[in-house]
């Protein structure tokens, strides 16, 4: 291609060809294959360089916090395999150690804790379509764990929809994360109470609050509560052995 | 073209191209364990596979905000095939020892394999586009990025000292220098058959 070739393409992109012009440029795309080529590459390159410069910012973004994921993932994949490669007596001197660390922070260690057990995955609240800058902001700053943000959020959307058992569980997560606990368990309470689809969740929530607060035998209680055909069931088990 | 319904996993692309951090979790929590099954039994390590996987979710994650990506297979078939091409290609760049491939066939189903296929020429042209980029002089780099970058060309000319129909006609030519660099590459001819 000439130097006017390529000036030609720009100008055609950016709309600034007369009629005349345009109507020209057209013809030789379907007459000349290679024009034609050519001009698809470089349409090709100007799309790719406006997106890799534009997006820079939200790349690297995503990029950072993907490293982070993936290297604490595999890390925790490939600690096993680690430990293998010890030889026998390094096996007793860590045994011996720990077995020291064990006895003198037994109880530290022996008490479950509330980030093994809270379990909820990432919300989504918007419907598909339907722009609601409100649950936007609640879904996005919940998914962020912007906890404190979320929880305005969800309070805004709770003045227009009470009776929400979605917004109430999700807004007692977001105080559980917060530790504002009365808060939390004001709404558990009545979710729990009720017949949404929220209400097992709810009970075993309102367990892990206590097992927050360090409360055991308040947990122990709620734990037992929890019926067979919750979905929380099996880990609420795990939790009531390891609490007994 | 026919219209395809949009799979329910769709939800995976949109959380990768809003950096959903719980997505991408759930990610590696479901779908990666298989991906590193596959590469230890073919030749790799767990540090191959860490890298594999990250390679593949950039490219996802580029083609989407790029050019949309309308996901109408589960998420699982489209990204253990990409994963799975994307070693396999590894594996012939840079081993002359004998490679010992289990091909199975573990996914019917055209759709995955199309949409793995898109995605894999998405991906191999972005790293042929900015191999190429970077071949270009300094002159013609400065140029592109601060067009793409600030928008105005007007700015663009003020802040590199040159007139507005000169910068102008600089940009065409240099995306044209970087159209004839990608065009004499053997590997772009290969991509666009």
């Amino acid at each position: 291609m000439k130097e006017q070739d390529y000036i030609l393409f720009e100008n055609y992109i950016l709309g600034d060809l007369s009629e005349t012009e345009k109507n020209a440029f057209e013809t030789q795309l379907k007459a000349d294959s290679k024009f034609n080529d050519s001009f698809n590459t470089y349409k090709e390159l100007s799309s790719f360089l406006e997106h890799k410069f534009e997006n820079e910012a939200a790349s690297t973004a995503f990029q950072s916090n993907l490293e982070n994921i993936s290297k604490t993932y595999f890390e925790k994949q490939d600690a096993p395999i680690k430990v293998i490669r010890f030889k026998i007596w390094q096996y007793a001197v860590a045994a011996t150690v720990a077995l020291l660390i064990g006895i003198t922070v037994f109880n530290n260690f022996s008490s479950p804790v509330y980030e093994d057990f809270a379990d909820y995955n990432s919300i989504s609240l918007t419907v598909r379509g339907e722009q609601d800058a409100l649950l936007k902001t609640a879904e996005n700053a919940f998914n962020t764990k912007d906890f404190a943000k979320a929880e305005e959020a969800f309070r805004s959307l709770m003045l227009i929809d009470k009776d929400n058992a979605e917004l109430q569980f999700y807004r007692a997560v977001a105080n559980l994360e917060l530790n504002k606990f009365e808060m939390a368990e004001s709404l558990l309470t009545s979710l729990s109470k009720g017949q949404s689809a929220y209400k097992n969740k709810a009970i075993w929530y309102l367990a892990l609050s206590d097992l927050k607060q360090k409360d055991y035998d308040a947990c122990l209680e709620i734990l037992k509560t929890i019926p067979e055909d919750a979905d929380d069931y099996d880990e609420a088990q795990k939790l009531i052995k390891k609490l007994d | 073209m026919s219209e395809k319904k949009l799979h329910e996993d769709q939800k995976y692309i949109d959380g990768l191209l809003k950096n959903n951090a719980f997505i991408i979790q759930a990610i590696y929590d479901k779908f990666v364990p298989k991906v590193i099954n596959y590469i230890k039994q073919n030749n790799g390590d767990s540090d191959h596979a860490q890298d594999i996987v990250q390679d593949t979710l950039i490219t996802i994650y580029n083609q989407a905000s790029q050019k949309k990506l309308e996901l109408t297979c589960p998420f699982d078939a489209y990204f253990f095939l990409l994963c799975k091409r994307k070693w396999l290609n590894e594996l012939k760049k840079t081993a002359h020892k004998e490679v010992t491939i289990n091909e199975e066939v573990l996914y019917k189903g055209d759709d995955a394999q199309e949409l793995a296929f898109e995605t894999d020429v998405f991906g191999e042209k972005q790293a042929l586009f900015t191999e190429m980029f970077n071949k270009l002089g300094t002159a013609c780099k400065e140029l592109l990025t601060a067009t793409f970058k600030i928008k105005s060309m007007e700015e663009v000319a003020s802040s590199l000292g040159v007139t507005y129909a000169y910068a102008r006609k600089k940009k065409s030519l240099c995306i044209g220098k970087l159209t004839e660099l990608v065009q004499e590459s053997p590997k772009f001819n290969l991509l666009n058959k």
